[in-house]
């Protein structure tokens, strides 16, 4: 079966609670009952001009952040003027409202809040760092996600998705990169997700985190057998190597000029096939892989340049 | 008389055509590929010479080091059984200009 991304169209102000709570050092101050209220987008909102009566262009959707801006210019108001004011936010249906800078909510905000049911809460962070962390914790909430059958290592940093039919070697090949002093990430079933809409992530399910299954042997403890260093909890994703029945195998790149791609999850991520055939030591063929890989990243294209080279020469060659 | 071990005794002498580089480019990566996987597809031996210097036809390292340009002038050479229908096929290759141009 075909894995499927999954996108998340909203998280309760209780799962961002829960989540991120203890992070973010959120705590609840009112407005408990409206914890199933929906956060729509991966960002969050300072309601500055919304607080001032502007509400045609109001994100509503977002995790409401008030700072000393919000409250001293609430002080400002006249006191009818400011009920009026929190009773129009709260009425746009926000998810939840935090507090940076441990900013104690007015008696008045608090009961707003309870009165449209809208959790508030109270974060010891400043401002900055508060919105810095909280839309990042947003994005990966909301980042799209999908299980991969494929074995991730971290090869000189170079983070590399083995893929290929059960029984083709991903675990064997695995294993030999570990002997190397290579790191793995995760064994058969990885998690991916992007990040910032840009990187492909990697990491492990929690409950098999750092195990691995190689056939003969049963389960291994990767962090214990080979020491904490051939273990890393996630990696970006740089290369996806695909290991094939050598028979099965119709095209075997020869010169590799042309850089193949793989989509997972909307990115484009380098992909090579590699024939198994007895004899190949395959470990030794996707470490070159990656090393090659790194040196493309770095603007070097071995095929390209080699070729480049040729037809020049052939060029000057057929004048002369 | 010992037969030759390479390409059994039905034939025993190398077959030879004589074909010239017309794609613009020669003999690079791209031709030099297309012709090694067409050349591993038979049994027989397959080589290439130009000026003297001959070298496997399914190697292509061995294919590019010929730096074989426009104009330039190949003898193919295959041994085994399927040694005519292999040169027909590459010799076609270099009148296809290789899908370039």
């Amino acid at each position: 079966m075909e894995p499927k991304p999954t996108t998340l169209k909203a998280i309760t102000a209780e799962e961002f609670y829960t989540a991120h709570g203890r992070q973010l050092g959120l705590k609840l101050e009112a407005g408990q009952a409206g914890l199933n209220r929906k956060i729509h987008e991966a960002t969050i909102n300072r309601p500055g001009l919304a607080l001032a009566g502007f509400f045609r262009y109001f994100a509503w959707a977002r995790v409401q952040v008030l700072g000393n801006a919000e409250k001293t210019y609430l002080k400002s108001l006249s006191s009818p003027e400011r009920r009026g004011r929190i009773r129009d936010f709260f009425q746009r249906r926000v998810p939840c409202v935090v507090f940076s800078r441990n900013i104690q909510p007015t008696r008045e905000f608090l009961e707003e809040a309870d009165a449209y049911r809208v959790p508030v809460f109270r974060s010891p962070l400043v401002t900055g760092r508060l919105i810095n962390s909280a839309t990042l914790m947003l994005d990966l909430d909301f980042a799209p996600k999908m299980t991969e059958h494929g074995t991730m290592v971290d090869i000189l940093g170079i983070g590399v998705l083995i893929k290929g039919e059960s029984g083709v070697g991903k675990s064997e090949c695995a294993l030999a990169l570990l002997e190397r002093g290579y790191s793995l990430v995760s064994d058969d079933v990885t998690r991916m997700y992007v990040l910032d809409g840009r990187e492909l992530m990697a990491s492990s399910p929690e409950e098999t985190r750092y195990l691995m299954e190689v056939r003969g042997l049963g389960l291994i403890d990767v962090g214990r057998v080979f020491g904490v260093g051939a273990i890393r909890t996630e990696k970006r994703v740089d290369l996806v190597v695909t290991l094939r029945d050598a028979g099965k195998m119709e095209d075997v790149e020869r010169v590799g000029m042309e850089q193949e791609f793989q989509e997972i999850l909307g990115i484009a991520v380098p992909h090579v096939q590699i024939p198994v055939s007895p004899g190949r030591d395959l470990a030794r063929l996707v470490e070159v892989a990656a090393l090659d890989q790194k040196l493309k990243t770095m603007g070097h294209n071995t095929a390209k340049e080699f070729n480049d080279r040729l037809i020049a020469r052939m060029r000057n060659e057929a004048r002369g | 008389m010992k037969s030759s071990p390479i390409g059994g005794d039905e034939h025993p002498r190398p077959l030879i055509r004589e074909v010239v580089v017309i794609n613009k480019q020669g003999i690079h990566a791209r031709p030099a590929a297309l012709f090694v996987k067409t050349a591993t597809k038979f049994r027989a031996d397959i080589g290439i010479e130009k000026e003297g210097e001959v070298v496997n036809g399914k190697s292509i390292i061995g294919l590019l080091m010929l730096a074989a340009g426009e104009g330039t002038k190949l003898t193919l050479t295959a041994q085994g059984q399927d040694a005519e229908k292999a040169l027909a096929e590459l010799s076609k290759l270099f009148e296809d200009k290789f899908s370039e141009d």
